[in-house]
């Protein structure tokens, strides 16, 4: 009845919106992020703050779900919106920086007590621009390459083997090139970091030159050839859904993903995963506050909640097998130890440290993509 | 005419309001996009189309040839479908179609991918049930997840859709002539062909170029089925936006979309104004 | 017809029914075996190669989609009074816009049919950011007119032209005869030429309805977070591929898909959807 009047009142193009005493969470990610806030944050943060509510709205999966939370920005940008509709989004990290640039968002790190709990750099530079005070990391994600262990007892430990791997076992390697998701577009750039002929890291941490885009020619011949022996999957999901029916026996996913296709049953239990050498990206998802967020203060309670030591223990680490966002010593405090160690079960500790790489800063990373659009789709 | 004058008048009231939803809501925001699609560094240029037409020439080409394959097969099943509706002889055997087709037409083309994917894949359900009957062997199940895929999950969603227009259309035909011709001992077909399918014509061209338009701009069967490269304009639009956020490109990309869509629209409205004339 | 039937040896009957149901079949197969996919999904908990069905069956998906904090009831409600509003405003734009695209002489009627083409034809991506800017200047974001109106640009070319092709399918005798016995043309188009042309038009708000029903992209601009519609809590589940989330939607937009479907059916009683367009 309320929704109806509503809408009849609204239909009279009365047009008045709904009344806002809730804290709204634009959350991009997979179906499980929408449900960590409304099953799990949301109701603790609720039991904190008596009479506030908090509702979560999902944007879609993968660069596209950050792509809509930016678009929305834009457009209540653009039309000098007085108070915008979102009190704090979660974006992937390749979007903090253009948010940051526009000034669409307040920098509220040193403002909450876990601010301090975070050193790792890519809270402080997100692909190349300085981010820092903006954002607070919700979970660090990371690639690595899913296997069957019963079809590939062995897994190549590195780039360099498991090109030649593919060579002999054409078509049981299987990605999502670079247009269905960023877990092939990771695969990718780990391609490069092995094979271009340039510093890798001088993608990863700049400065910018021209004439290092001009080193990969080589490595884009070899994907290219490699990739024909490929199987091509249709996104991060397809490359998880072709491995779960037997029909790639290896491929690039991202370890959350893996994890939650686990435990909804869509996956073996006794599929494994495996990091290889020179490494592959990982990225942070962010926390962020827009400027014009209608309850501020709110806001900076709950995320100062969802990244408190506690939460991060609780919620992402033992809810979904995560890696934290603030620093590991303060979560592993508050778990036992063998909660603690699931997480390194398949990639130890040791290898996310030398294995675990960021993404290309911004424009090394278009670059990129876009060689690989002429030289290995065209 | 003496009252022509006065009847444009009127018929442009009568229309005035639906443009005006569509201009005020969609043209004038629409119209940014396309100015986008012309603006390289500042000023103005055919940079963004020098560049689609670089990157995704075999793109478009795939998209238009897939788009059009699948309006044919769309064109001749829902042909079959409505032609048996009407002309099929066993009361339970057309109540039984009438029954069975149109459910695909209730399923959103997100969801059409999804079911597609593990349905067609080559450890998917379909394979599974004909090994599991017999139909083959594991080792010839292959998987369709390439530009088949797309083009079976088109035809299966957008079938129901024409079939629902044009059999509607053929069963209000006037059956005197049908009757006629299958007393003059003419087959089933070729009522079919010769005189039921030219009398419903008009509608079928109108449900054909729906679909093809609705086609074009589909973004999740491509995302979700076809993983292969040439791969669809829509998903190079995503992939242009979400990488690069690069609108221009995305619009030139978009605007030649809708010149090739816009082809057939107009294609049809000109068959039908001669026709009128 | 039951007595030739019958004094036919009995096999030539049998026959018939060989390639038919063979053919019936088919068409079964081809329309359920997706759709069968998606029931399983539906109630599955578990289901990975090489089981070729799953391995254990349950309903804790249902419990999380309709959980007490999830928002599936309130936006199927959305949804549906959507779909009904935009039904209703896209007919009563589209009746009198193809009605005098029809029938009445029009300067630049083609331009004016390729004008309701251009919402299907563009693909949306880069347009919505647009669109989003002019809603919230005017207001109309997180409302349900909002959303109507972004799913009435989508809906109308259907509309539109179906009626176009409707009210021009019409023997004009019809209409003259009612006038030249001194009907009013209120009353003729009222009494004549739209009873005439409902099949039609029914047929159009199908699809109008399913149009809204399945729209995404409009919905998450223009509506969340306060008008949350089916689709948005599918999207998410589908796109990431939580196929049972996903799935469980699915099945819950075809109540409101396949009851509409049915309504219109037992409202027009007789063969639906006869004389479409001619």
């Amino acid at each position: 009845m309320r929704t109806f009047l509503h809408a009849s009142l609204a239909l009279g193009l009365s047009a008045m919106p709904a009344a806002a005493a809730e804290l709204t969470v634009m959350t991009a990610g997979d179906q499980n992020m929408v449900d960590y806030i409304n099953e799990y944050l949301g109701p603790l943060f609720e039991e904190q703050n008596p009479g506030h509510k908090v509702r979560a709205v999902g944007t879609g999966p993968g660069d596209a779900g950050s792509q809509k939370i930016v678009e929305r920005f834009d457009a209540q940008a653009q039309a000098k919106s007085e108070t915008w509709d979102t009190d704090v989004a979660v974006v992937h990290e390749k979007f903090v920086g253009p948010l940051v640039e526009n000034s669409y968002l307040d920098a509220y790190r040193d403002r909450i007590s876990s601010g301090k709990l975070v050193t790792r750099s890519n809270a402080d530079m997100a692909l190349g621009t300085n981010v820092k005070g903006y954002v607070m990391p919700m979970f660090n994600s990371q690639t690595a390459l899913a296997y069957n262990p019963a079809l590939l007892p062995n897994p190549p430990k590195s780039y360099e083997e498991l090109a030649a791997w593919v060579k002999e076992n054409p078509k049981q390697f299987g990605y999502n090139g670079i247009k269905g998701g960023a877990s092939g577009v990771s695969f990718v750039m780990g391609w490069i970091y092995a094979f271009g002929e340039g510093d890798a890291n001088k993608l990863m941490n700049g400065p910018f030159e021209e004439a290092e885009t001009q080193k990969w020619s080589a490595a884009f011949d070899k994907l290219a050839e490699f990739t024909t022996n490929a199987t091509l999957t249709p996104g991060n999901a397809g490359t998880l859904d072709l491995l779960s029916r037997g029909e790639i026996a290896i491929g690039p996913v991202w370890v959350d993903m893996f994890y939650s296709w686990q435990a909804s049953g869509q996956l073996p239990p006794e599929f494994k995963l495996v990091l290889p050498a020179p490494g592959m990206p990982g990225q942070p998802m962010h926390y962020v506050i827009p400027e014009k967020a209608p309850n501020k203060e709110l806001a900076e309670k709950f995320v100062e909640l969802a990244t408190s030591p506690k939460v991060q223990a609780e919620g992402i680490v033992k809810r979904f097998n995560w890696y934290p966002g603030i620093d590991a010593q303060h979560v592993q405090a508050e778990l036992d130890e063998e909660t603690w160690n699931k997480l390194f079960t398949d990639v130890t500790p040791e290898d996310l440290a030398s294995y675990g790489k960021p993404f290309p800063i911004t424009p090394f990373n278009n670059a990129i993509l876009e060689a690989y659009e002429r030289h290995v789709t065209n | 005419m003496t009252n022509d004058t006065p009847n444009r008048i009127l018929g442009l009231l009568l229309v005035l309001p639906a443009l005006a939803v569509i201009v005020l809501l969609f043209v004038v925001p629409l119209a940014s996009s396309v100015v986008g699609a012309f603006r390289v560094n500042g000023g103005f240029g055919f940079g963004n189309f020098i560049k689609s037409y670089e990157l995704y020439t075999s793109d478009i080409i795939f998209t238009v040839v897939i788009v059009s394959l699948s309006t044919l097969l769309i064109g001749i099943f829902s042909i079959a479908i409505g032609g048996y509706l009407v002309l099929g002889e066993n009361p339970r055997a057309v109540a039984i179609l009438r029954w069975l087709y149109r459910w695909p037409l209730f399923i959103p083309f997100i969801v059409v991918g999804q079911v597609l994917r593990t349905f067609l894949a080559k450890n998917g359900l379909m394979n599974n049930i004909l090994i599991e009957v017999g139909l083959i062997t594991p080792l010839q199940a292959t998987s369709f997840l390439d530009w088949r895929g797309i083009v079976i999950a088109f035809v299966w969603k957008q079938t129901p859709f024409v079939a629902l227009l044009v059999s509607g259309a053929m069963a209000a035909l006037d059956r005197s002539t049908i009757e006629a011709a299958r007393n003059l001992g003419a087959s089933r077909l070729r009522i079919l062909i010769e005189i039921v399918v030219p009398q419903v014509a008009t509608t079928l061209m109108v449900g054909l170029v729906l679909s093809f338009v609705t086609m074009m701009s589909v973004l999740s069967v491509p995302l979700m089925i076809n993983a292969q490269s040439p791969t669809m304009i829509t998903a190079d639009i995503a992939f242009r936006i979400n990488a690069y956020g690069d609108y221009g490109v995305a619009n030139a990309l978009g605007l030649i979309s809708l010149v090739a869509s816009g082809c057939v629209g107009w294609f049809y409205l000109r068959q039908t104004l001669r026709e009128r004339a | 017809m039951t007595t030739i039937a019958a004094s036919r040896p009995a096999f030539s009957l049998d026959l018939w029914w060989i390639p038919r149901s063979i053919a019936l079949g088919l068409v079964a197969f081809i329309i359920f075996g997706p759709l069968t996919n998606l029931f399983l999904w539906a109630v599955t908990e578990r289901w990975y190669f090489p089981h070729a069905l799953p391995l254990e069956y349950g309903f804790s998906y249902w419990g999380r989609v309709f959980s007490p904090r999830g928002t599936a009831m309130e936006s199927l409600t959305n949804s549906i009074l959507v779909a009904f509003l935009t039904v209703a405003l896209a007919m009563a734009l589209a009746v009198p816009a193809g009605y005098a695209l029809a029938r009445l002489r029009l300067p630049l009627r083609a331009l004016i049919m390729l004008t309701f083409l251009i919402p299907q034809a563009f693909p949306n991506l880069p347009v919505y950011v647009n669109i989003a800017r002019l809603f919230y200047q005017f207001g109309l974001n997180g409302t349900v007119a909002g959303v109507v109106l972004v799913h009435v640009t989508h809906g109308l070319v259907y509309a539109v032209w179906i009626a176009t092709a409707a009210f021009a399918s019409i023997d004009r005798e019809l209409e003259e005869a009612a006038r030249s016995i001194g009907a009013s043309p209120l009353r003729t188009f009222r009494d004549v030429t739209l009873p005439l042309a409902a099949p039609g038009l029914l047929a159009s708000a199908i699809f109008v309805f399913l149009e809204s029903l399945d729209e995404f992209t409009g919905s998450y601009f223009v509506g969340a977070p306060d008008v949350n519609t089916m689709p948005l809590l599918l999207y998410t589940a589908s796109a990431g591929g939580n196929y049972q989330i996903a799935s469980i939607t699915a099945v819950l937009l075809l109540l409101p898909s396949v009851g509409f479907m049915l309504v219109i059916e037992r409202f027009l009683k007789s063969d639906v959807l006869s004389k479409v367009g001619h």
